[in-house]
């Protein structure tokens, strides 16, 4: 195919000409995706909240499961920190004091007064409740095993006699501005763990159907059409309805991922076959198999990497729908409970009536999820385009 | 043709038969068999149990044949006599349980279909040929937000300005006194008045995806020299879309369609759950969630993916009357 390439058009200055002809094809793709300004706005968002997520202990001021909660404002507002007000101006941000209250006046509910009078002020760098970044803590054959790469109690912000609360606080109390940030980390922990393994299967799948083709290729594709049909996220519920409802977080959340990727990876292995049965007809492969190589050495050495940067890109593009599924999940309670932060289990909380008339903030974990999954979708996009070599001629 | 709608139908056969499989060794892999589940039953209303009474139970239900044998008869059952046996849990014919429940959700979920595409064609051809940035980009946003805003969250916001306006929060399929009445005139109208709100917010994300297949595939056709020729020969506007470029692109799209009900299926449990509908999907998510109620979980699954795959085999047969390389494509 002999198209137009318009990138090297020859007012080009002969150094950008070179660097564009020696450039290797990961080189290429940023190039292009650095130019897409929509993706680049999304990947900073991306890389912003994935941010939020990993050091989520050292900026959500509490321990975001029962431990720390708040047992003086449950179902609070959310608290903005002030720089000034009627009483006059402050260097440091701070927040009003809070009073509980439930007599015959308020109809025997509690009610939340704030008092104006008394400021709250911001500390920043506090000490507060222990935390571990990358932290694993598990029991091998009785041995207890615990190691961790950041080991703290600093935390970037807190508030002198009291406590606050920047997105309010949830019916037990809970921080949810903390736990919305532990679930980010929680939806993407589940979402890369699934989208390894499917890619995994999808790999081996797709690669043995791919390459050997004939009978094999076509048995393959009958399954993975099979598992296509099925839709997916009755499928879910059905394998996650297992889960015996005492198991720990930790094993639900793993099976969880299992699952996601058991089911997630017909689609990914379908691109991969019709991209080697298109790849392994060309002369390299012949090349390779005349000089001896076996089967295996060329689909490592020769083939996969002619793909990789697609299947980076189909990565980054199925990432949105591991994340949506495990947050359907949890939403209709067969994923991770409670105790786990994940987005979806935060969701659930959502769908009360209640919380739609009074308590609204609730719904500020919802827009980390949008967020989320549209920066995903638009950073996938961009790659996409990208990694395209002829995106450029097509406009 | 027929070799074609033969070989067709032999396909689809084939992916029904992996697909029952797939789904009754879901169902064989939940901890318990029906057995224990009948005597656990008896146990309560007081009668006492032994193991030899289990052992008994399971030869009388013939649990104790090889696992292939079991789904040979499984699949004979259903395809033979369309019978699904009895839930354990429930102790109740599925085929009663279902009978209606499962055609409202089949048709709600077909609407969502076509009111998807009935928005998607239209504005995707013409978005396609403007050259509009704004308008463009705006759309491309809007098809973005159909896959990150959750369906569910539509379905709340709706729900609420609907209780707080009108005092309806819109909810269920039925008004109180049709629910458990017979099919009816008046019955079916009242389904109407209720069941647009779930054939909308099913629709939504389909409406999403449908829009970026149609404009994309759209583009790929717009540019291509039959186009050009044609406007060279004094054809335009919308006579020039619609003959040429659209005719096309509709292909694939007539193929995806299956594929867009699977997606519309996905959210059936969820909208079903936000609404309190009472078909199929919240059947499914209770026989999951609640009860554990495989053979009726199974029976679900198992009747969506065939609605799929008959769809599909429909679309294929379709797409090769009115194409005639696709009819050639396989055979040679």
């Amino acid at each position: 195919m002999f198209k137009r390439k318009t990138a090297t058009a020859p007012d080009i200055d002969q150094k950008a000409k070179e660097a564009y002809f020696t450039a290797s094809q990961g080189q290429l793709i940023l190039a292009r995706f650095r130019s897409n300004r929509t993706a680049m706005i999304a990947a900073w968002a991306l890389i912003i909240m994935i941010l939020m997520g990993l050091f989520a202990p050292f900026l959500s001021p509490y321990d975001p499961t029962i431990a720390g909660r708040n047992d003086q404002y449950e179902n609070g507002a959310p608290q903005m920190p002030k720089m000034w007000d009627e009483n006059g101006f402050s260097l440091r941000p701070f927040i009003y004091a809070t009073e509980r209250e439930r007599s015959m006046a308020t109809n025997f509910r509690w009610v939340v007064k704030e008092n104006r009078d008394e400021r709250l002020y911001m500390t920043f760098f506090t000490r507060d409740w222990d935390y571990t970044i990358f932290g694993l803590d598990f029991n091998v054959m009785g041995h207890q095993v615990d190691v961790a790469l950041i080991r703290s109690n600093i935390h970037l912000f807190g508030v002198e006699g009291g406590k606050i609360h920047l997105f309010g606080t949830d019916a037990s109390g809970k921080d949810i501005f903390g736990r919305t940030l532990h679930a980010i980390w929680t939806s993407l922990a589940v979402g890369t763990l699934g989208v390894m393994i499917s890619f995994v299967l999808a790999l081996v799948i797709g690669g043995v159907a791919g390459y050997f083709g004939g009978w094999l290729d076509s048995v393959l594709q009958m399954i993975t059409d099979a598992i296509r049909t099925v839709p997916q996220i009755p499928l879910f519920m059905a394998m996650a309805a297992f889960l015996p409802p005492e198991w720990s977080s930790e094993a639900r959340f793993f099976f969880i991922s299992i699952i996601l990727g058991l089911i997630g990876w017909p689609t990914l292995a379908r691109r991969i076959r019709t991209h080697l049965l298109t790849e392994r007809s060309q002369e390299y492969v012949l090349a390779a198999e005349l000089c001896g190589a076996s089967s295996s050495h060329i689909i490592r050495r020769h083939l996969l990497p002619s793909f990789t940067s697609y299947i980076i890109v189909d990565l980054m593009i199925s990432f949105p729908y591991m994340v949506r599924s495990e947050t359907a999940l949890s939403f209709i309670g067969l994923g991770l409970k409670d105790p786990v932060n994940s987005l979806g289990a935060m969701m659930q909380n959502v769908s009360k009536a209640d919380v739609l008339l009074n308590y609204q903030w609730y719904f500020i974990p919802v827009f980390f999820f949008i967020a989320l999954v549209l920066a995903f979708v638009f950073v996938g996009d961009g790659l996409r385009d990208a990694a395209d070599p002829y995106s450029d001629s097509k406009k | 043709m027929l070799r074609f709608a033969l070989t067709r139908a032999f396909l689809a056969i084939v992916t029904l038969l992996t697909v029952s499989l797939i789904v009754f060794t879901l169902m064989e892999l939940v901890p318990g068999t029906c057995a224990e589940r009948y005597l656990a039953f008896k146990n309560t209303s007081g009668s006492q149990i032994s193991l030899a009474d289990i052992e008994a139970e399971k030869v009388r239900l013939g649990l104790d044949r090889p696992f292939m044998t079991r789904w040979g008869s499984w699949v004979y059952d259903v395809v033979v006599h369309g019978e699904f046996g009895d839930s354990c849990i429930l102790r109740l014919n599925i085929n009663q349980l279902l009978a209606d429940k499962f055609w409202v959700s089949l048709g709600i979920c077909l609407a969502a279909l076509i009111l998807s595409y009935a928005i998607a064609v239209p504005i995707g051809i013409l978005s396609s040929s403007s050259n509009n940035a704004v308008a463009n980009n705006s759309l491309r946003f809007v098809s973005y937000l159909g896959l990150a805003l959750p369906n569910f969250l539509l379905a709340l916001i709706i729900m609420l300005i609907s209780t707080v306006y009108f005092g309806d929060s819109l909810t269920g399929l039925f008004s109180k006194e049709y629910r458990d009445a017979a099919w009816s005139w008046a019955k079916f109208g009242d389904f109407l008045s209720r069941a647009w709100l779930p054939v909308f917010i099913l629709g939504w994300s389909a409406t999403a995806f449908a829009l970026q297949t149609v404009r994309a595939l759209m583009l790929d056709e717009i540019g291509k020299l039959y186009v050009t020729a044609a406007s060279a020969r004094g054809v335009s506007g919308a006579r020039l879309l619609w003959r040429y470029p659209a005719k096309h692109s509709l292909g694939p799209v007539i193929n995806s369609l299956g594929f867009d009900l699977n997606r519309i299926f996905n959210e059936l449990p969820i909208v079903a759950l936000i609404l309190t509908l009472t078909e199929a999907g919240a059947l499914l998510f209770d026989s999951l969630a609640r009860s554990n109620d495989q053979q009726l979980a199974g029976a679900i699954i198992f009747l969506l993916t065939a609605s799929i795959v008959a769809l599909n085999f429909v679309t294929d047969i379709l797409l090769a009357l009115i194409d005639p390389r696709v009819r050639r494509g396989l055979m040679g």
